[in-house]
């Protein structure tokens, strides 16, 4: 039943023009600097204080123990910023380093080994973990620092444009905990937005299978990633992240408050020192855990309650024709616009809505160019999760640098649509073939979203 | 040969840009992300070879944190004044050596910088009334140009005001306008705004929050929060009085700075031309200290300096940061703890005064009402206000005779209030 709906939702969203209903109490109209920070308008007096703790949190600066504030203490040992919106400023999206000079300021490197962990995961590297922690607590060393530097070349288009596109290479430096191996895995990834996650959370896992199994254009394929939640203990359908390797976004909050920060969680309750990392084991820590099941409860509430933008001028010439084109190039095949919540517990009222996240939450592959070559449970060297479209359009009015695609390297939607390749050669070929004007009005259309 | 010795030269200068890159400073503060995230680009941007390590502490926690052996911290960059006083006076700083031309140590009446040049001012912050232009008009009531306009009963539940000893930076807002107005009158004006506020603290929504959505048309609070909002789209206004009240932020450098230079420039970076005009980014909207820089300031942009040429007061910053305390609790007593009490009290002299203003009682009722457990000269006490920064027994007893006494005066007030709009007359 559920397969059924969903395939018929799948082949409508490809062969017609998106939908843009609104949906008032899910979305905001706001297009302001603070767009990405608004509530859902359901959200009740009763909720709002949890709200405005959950954002508390989320802007906090977190201090490194010893603290006289033992609720916001337990950066470190090992970090890369201190807070969540020094990488997800106004709840937005990060960017790249321009240069190898400038700092990872809201970027991150992951690093693994060959083969899985004991539940499918990438394979930690034994001295350095999961990613790269630039920083490090007083007598702790950083880990070292990923420097980026890129190779620029041109994209010739149709209609004498050109586009320059610049491929980013990684080197590290100042390693503080011996050389990396010649096979170590790296996967530089910028922060991502982080509102109408709740949304996407309470699609019904069922509905993603579902979508997995529809019938899509030729050469389209689109893949559920399964990845290991640490709360069931069991394997469940990965939602969140860039590779869709996050279960839920409990866990993809606690993850990234002891990943990024070191700040522990009943989920995740061990600091993130590896065994040679002496210092850092005899490092203090603010409590076990250092951040409590309350604060983990207000941090994924407000997550839950954040609203996504709704779309601007769908009336536009401009924009429609944008629109036509969008699912012209097929690009609605994996960037589905609709997609129905379910009933949600977590929050009910984000239950049963019809949302227009622009994403099938699936993994698809993106071919060599954008490969980070890094497995992640089922995803591949090449394959990344659809990102969500919604509210992209104001991504460079919340973040002037914010930059697309998962390691920030397209400066533009048009930089980005050109990195398209695998299962997108077709549709980024498409866009190079249109004539200018069209380009622009698919830009213009993203532009709205 | 040639090319053995481009090969050294480069080498050479990768080394010394390497050698330079592995330089840090650590800078100490409490200033939100927002306005690290910008200092720190622009930092990194013009001074590649250093590395700004930042570590984050609230004011009192970082006066524990620097009094441990050890601290490691070249830099202490907030907005937190007292520590700077009493840092400065533990002989924690270095004097500043760094290029301090067009850095005036005082606005008007206001001194921002360290008269002996151990910390000075980075930036500041006024006092002032955030206003939803749609709510005022849609209640009919006027845009606030003073605290006194807040005193109507027009405002009754229409304005929201923040806690002293709950909310950090508004020890100083109450404390202006203690010395603005004086100390009796200040205390009923403070009272009498109160009255008509739902008291914010820590917990509660931003202040911006609730004015910029309408739910309260009016909030007291620092300029920076309202006028940031302001230029990120919220749909409120700020107004400040016609004396300003200002909080600085100050710089200095530890007299034992590991990395000396790096800190200098630092230092010299926040406090120049390009460093000043950072504040005026939409996320940060603080006030300059150079007053240079306000040639080129976004239109609107409220100038202190300007403003303290059309009136000013002398305000005793020494003798404020003193008693924060002390403020703070007869704050907590006087209003907070009573908010209920006071305000039937003031609703009922207001009527009163309405339906009978020259009653005689009407003169005695605002005694009671304005009734203060301390005189501006007790209040300056040295060693009432270090009980009150301890809290200790004596601190806790004056609470609970002040707390008695306040509740009698407020119903004997409230009596009187009553017996006049009961009396047939």
């Amino acid at each position: 039943m559920m397969i059924g709906r969903a395939c018929c939702l799948s082949l409508a969203l490809t062969l017609s023009l998106p939908v843009i209903a609104v949906e008032p109490s899910v979305t905001t109209d706001l297009t302001s600097r603070e767009a990405y920070e608004q509530p859902v308008s359901a959200l009740s007096e009763a909720d709002r204080p949890k709200f405005f703790k959950g954002r508390n949190l989320v802007r906090q600066s977190w201090v490194i123990p010893p603290s006289e504030n033992r609720e916001i203490a337990g950066l470190g040992p090992l970090y890369n910023r201190i807070s969540c919106i020094a990488c997800h400023a106004g709840n937005g999206r990060g960017f790249a380093p321009a240069t190898p000079q400038e700092s990872m300021h809201s970027m991150l490197v992951r690093l693994s080994i060959p083969g899985t962990d004991q539940h499918g995961g990438p394979n930690p590297h034994p001295g350095y973990g999961g990613q790269l922690n630039e920083f490090g607590v007083p007598g702790v060393p950083g880990e070292g620092k990923a420097e980026v530097s890129y190779t620029e070349f041109a994209i010739k288009l149709n209609g004498d444009e050109q586009v320059m596109l610049r491929k980013p290479s990684l080197t590290f430096v100042d390693l503080a905990y011996g050389d990396f191996p010649a096979d170590l895995l790296t996967s530089p990834r910028i922060a991502p937005p982080i509102f109408g996650l709740g949304l996407l959370q309470a699609v019904a896992e069922a509905d993603i299978v579902a979508l997995e199994n529809a019938a899509k254009p030729k050469g389209i394929q689109g893949k559920v990633n399964r990845v290991w939640d640490e709360a069931q203990q069991k394997t469940v359908v990965g939602r969140f992240g860039w590779k869709a390797n996050m279960p839920n976004l409990r866990q993809q909050i606690a993850g990234a408050f002891v990943g990024d920060m070191g700040i522990t969680s009943a989920l995740f309750p061990l600091e993130n020192c590896t065994s040679v990392q002496t210092a850092c084991k005899l490092s203090l820590s603010a409590g076990t855990p250092e951040l409590s099941n309350e604060q983990l409860d207000a941090s994924e509430f407000y997550h839950f309650a954040l609203a996504a933008p709704a779309q601007r001028n769908p009336e536009n010439a401009e924009v429609k024709h944008g629109a036509q084109l969008f699912t012209q190039a097929q690009c609605a095949a994996c960037h589905v616009p609709d997609l129905r919540t379910s009933v949600f517990p977590g929050y009910p009222a984000l239950s049963n809505k019809t949302i227009h996240p622009y994403t099938d939450l699936l993994l698809h592959d993106m071919g060599k160019p954008l490969a980070d070559n890094r497995p992640d449970y089922l995803a591949t060297g090449q394959e990344w999760r659809t990102p969500p479209l919604w509210g992209i359009g104001l991504a460079q009015k919340v973040e002037p640098r914010a930059g697309f695609l998962h390691d920030g390297r397209a400066r533009t939607l048009l930089e980005a649509i050109l990195w398209h390749d695998g299962e997108a050669k077709n549709s980024a070929q498409l866009v190079k073939d249109m004539s200018a004007m069209d380009r622009r009005d698919l830009v213009e259309f993203l532009e709205s979203l | 040969m040639t090319q053995l010795k481009l090969l050294v030269t480069v080498c050479l200068f990768l080394l010394s840009q390497f050698a330079c890159a592995t330089e840090k400073v650590v800078v100490l503060t409490s200033y939100p992300q927002e306005v690290v995230t910008q200092f720190e680009a622009a930092f990194e941007q013009a001074y590649p070879q250093y590395q700004l390590e930042i570590l984050w502490r609230q004011s009192r926690d970082a006066m524990s944190y620097l009094h441990q052996p050890h601290s490691a911290v070249d830099v202490y960059w907030t907005p937190a004044q007292r520590n700077f006083a009493v840092l400065s006076k533990e002989g924690a700083f270095r004097k500043l050596d760094v290029d301090l031309k067009g850095l005036p140590k005082v606005i008007g009446g206001f001194q921002i910088s360290d008269p002996d040049g151990f910390y000075v001012a980075t930036e500041t912050a006024g006092y002032g009334m955030a206003y939803n232009p749609e709510e005022l008009h849609r209640l009919g009531l006027p845009v606030p140009t003073d605290w006194k306009t807040l005193t109507s009963p027009a405002f009754n539940g229409h304005i929201v005001f923040p806690i002293p000893s709950k909310i950090g930076y508004a020890p100083m807002l109450a404390d202006t306008l203690l010395q603005s107005y004086g100390w009796e009158q200040g205390w009923s004006v403070l009272e009498q705004v109160a009255a008509n506020a739902h008291l914010a603290d820590a917990g509660s929504a931003f202040i911006s929050d609730d004015v910029g959505s309408g739910r309260i048309a009016v909030g007291a609070t620092i300029d920076f929060f309202a006028i940031s909002a302001i230029a990120n789209g919220k749909p409120l206004r700020f107004s400040y009085p016609e004396k300003v009240g200002y909080s600085p932020a100050h710089v200095a450098i530890f007299r034992d700075a590991a990395h000396l230079e790096a800190a200098r420039k630092f230092v010299s970076f926040v406090l120049s031309e390009q460093g000043q005009k950072i504040l005026f980014h939409p996320d940060i909207r603080k006030l300059p200290v150079r007053p240079a820089v306000y040639a080129n300031k976004p239109d609107g942009y409220f100038d202190p300096f300007a403003s303290a040429q059309l009136a000013s007061y002398n305000y005793d910053m020494a003798a404020g940061l003193a008693r924060q305390e002390v403020v703070g609790a007869l704050f907590d007593a006087l209003i907070t703890r009573h908010h209920a009490a006071l305000k039937t009290m003031w609703a009922a002299i207001h009527q009163a005064e309405q339906k009978s203003p020259d009653d005689p009682r009407l003169k005695s009722a605002r005694m009671h009402a304005n009734w203060l457990p301390l005189t501006t000269v007790q209040v300056n006490d040295a060693l009432l206000q270090q009980s009150f920064i301890k809290h200790d027994s004596q601190a806790e007893n004056a609470e609970r005779q002040w707390d008695e006494e306040i509740a009698k005066q407020y119903v004997q007030a409230t009596q009187l209030a009553q017996e006049i709009l009961e009396s047939k007359k």
